[in-house]
């Protein structure tokens, strides 16, 4: 089917996964009735703990797995189509290679199977070697390359064709914290020239920088989706409060209408319920005579929003554990 | 195209892999070592230096097809390599085709360098390379195309070393095929249902008999004009050869196609 100009990125209609893992095993509902819409052009955020899952909705979406029912298209043609995947460049979670291949062959590798022409695909994977970093070890054999190595060479082998559509599942997993921000701003740049971005991530400091649009997956279901300043409520959660110069006969009253209170130094820090309790806490510290350093409201974060559509606590950043039917 | 990719890489990691150089190393040897038999055998040191060497290339296509062809798709599902390269626009026919023929194209490679080596070695002991060794060493190509595909079948679907008990098996019941059909008679049974049992055995099992005709080519090997099989029935045993090896890959296509990784 041809690609339909006003069609999205990624279209989901009522996917669904159930796994049979054998005749004495109860099924299981990795993915019940999923609908999404990915726009083009944007980053998508798919976050969800282990096991929610992400990865099976993207293992069907690139065709390693066949969805038990519902359908999904990529630019508008169907996922079960051959030519959906030449849309798509896809990076899984851990990317696995051939040992005995160097980082050259093994991206001219990627680029005959994607249908590159040699020239194109050999000058492509110099491009992609320099900027990912990888220079140094053009040569070398898979075998000898570190996680983030491999994990930069994973990006580079789902881009090597220039694919409109980029799915990522959880390309961040693992990384230190330079491997993170180097990944982060290639999916920013792809972003900036017209690349669609779809990628699951437990890491919610990094869906919240970089995403357009975000979607929670919790058991299978969609829980909410939206672009992220929508989906965060502007409430105010609590106000912190820091203030120096505390006579010991002044922080007894303050304190007592703080959930916590706590000093650093000279510094004295009251955790207060709301503004107004804040400005109440201010003006009995103030009329001992100290000084204020700091009112700060808290609103919610991407991680306070995880728990409370979810009612769990948000995955935990390094604790990242496959799940067999994730 | 995409399939000869994979066939070329599927190639260049059994080159690239250690094993295939003992198994050569181990087939040289053998070859060599049939040159100390022939000493102590009186009168006939040239055919036993042949029948070894022919023995001895085809245990090392055997050995090459079942241990790293039983392996081989498992392993890719099991390195999750197979996920980068099924998202990419191929279709899983063609994996499965490019590792069978990626696999094939080893043997043969092999197959090749060992039979020259064999025919110098038949040549410097000053004996006629005829054609009813040539057929025995085509006959050993044919076989390899066919026990090569019965791998791949079970790699498709099942764990290494299940597949490597399966496919030897298969493989040495496969020497005994013709004799299937003689079991009932053999064992004195006069139920039916045990003659028509053997003989479906014997239409479903690979007869991989008709591809031996190492014996014949050692008798025939020096007779002008001799052949270790006739020209017709070597072509009729290409053609049976084929037409397994299609089905068996198609049986791998089908349980492959649908699967879930």
């Amino acid at each position: 089917m041809a690609e339909a100009s006003n069609e999205p990125a990624l279209r989901i209609a009522g996917l669904r996964m159930i796994y049979n893992p054998g005749l004495l095993q109860k099924p299981k509902l990795a993915v019940d009735n999923l609908d999404l819409e990915v726009p083009r052009g944007s980053i998508f955020g798919f976050l969800g703990q282990n096991g929610a899952g992400k990865t099976s909705t993207i293992k069907i979406l690139v065709g390693l797995q066949f969805a038990t029912a519902g359908q999904a298209w990529i630019l508008g043609t169907n996922i079960v189509e051959r030519g959906a995947r030449a849309s798509v460049g896809y990076m899984p979670e851990n990317p696995y290679f051939y040992e005995y291949l160097t980082a050259v062959e093994t991206l001219d590798f990627y680029g005959q199977l994607s249908g590159m022409a040699k020239e194109a695909r050999r000058a492509r994977a110099a491009e992609l070697i320099e900027s990912f970093g990888l220079g140094h070890a053009r040569d070398v054999p898979m075998r000898q390359f570190s996680k983030g190595m491999r994990q930069r060479l994973g990006l580079a082998q789902a881009i090597l064709h220039a694919p409109p559509v980029v799915i990522l599942d959880e390309p961040m997993s693992g990384l230190d914290p330079l491997g993170r921000r180097d990944i982060r701003n290639t999916i920013l740049s792809l972003r900036d020239k017209g690349c669609t971005v779809f990628f699951s991530s437990h890491i919610l400091s990094d869906v919240a920088d970089i995403c357009d649009r975000v979607c929670v997956i919790h058991r299978g279901k969609k829980i909410s989706e939206g672009p992220i300043h929508s989906l965060l409520s502007n409430r105010v959660l609590e106000v912190e409060l820091a203030a120096s110069g505390v006579p010991p006969e002044g922080l007894p009253d303050a304190a007592a209408l703080a959930r916590r209170a706590w000093h650093d130094g000279a510094l004295y820090h009251l955790l207060l319920a709301d503004e107004e309790t804040a400005q109440k806490a201010k003006a009995l510290l103030e009329a001992k005579g100290a000084t204020i350093r700091l009112l700060m409201p808290h609103v919610e974060s991407l991680e306070e929003y995880f728990v409370r559509v979810t009612g769990e606590k948000p995955p935990a950043p390094d604790a990242k554990v496959r799940g067999a039917a994730e | 195209m995409s399939t000869f990719v994979i066939a070329l890489n599927t190639f260049r990691e059994a080159v690239r892999d250690k094993i295939l150089y003992v198994l050569t190393l181990f087939a040289f040897m053998l070859i060599m070592v049939s040159r100390a038999v022939g000493w102590v055998s009186y009168g006939g040191e040239l055919k036993i230096t042949t029948d070894l060497g022919l023995l001895a290339i085809w245990l090392f296509g055997a050995f090459i097809a079942i241990f790293i062809g039983t392996g081989m798709i498992y392993k890719e599902i099991d390195k999750r390599t197979l996920y980068t390269i099924l998202s990419k626009p191929i279709d899983r026919w063609q994996f499965v085709v490019g590792k069978y023929l990626g696999l094939l194209l080893t043997i043969y490679v092999s197959l090749t360098i060992l039979s020259v080596i064999f025919f110098g070695y038949l040549a410097l002991m000053g004996a006629p390379i005829g054609l009813p060794i040539l057929q025995a060493v085509l006959l050993t190509y044919l076989e390899m195309m066919v026990v090569t595909a019965i791998a791949i079948f079970f790699s498709s679907a099942s764990t290494p070393v299940l597949s490597a008990i399966f496919t030897s098996v298969l493989f040495g019941v496969g020497q005994l095929t013709k004799w299937i059909v003689d079991l009932g008679s053999i064992l004195r049974t006069s139920a039916p249902w045990v003659e028509e049992f053997l003989h479906g055995l014997y239409l479903v099992m690979p007869n991989l008999h008709n591809f031996n005709v190492r014996q014949e080519a050692v008798v025939a090997a020096g007779n002008a004009g001799a052949l270790a099989l006739p020209w017709s029935e070597l072509g009729y045993v290409a053609q049976y050869g084929i037409s397994y090896s299609v089905v068996l890959l198609l049986l791998a296509i089908l349980l492959f196609r649908r699967r879930n990784f």
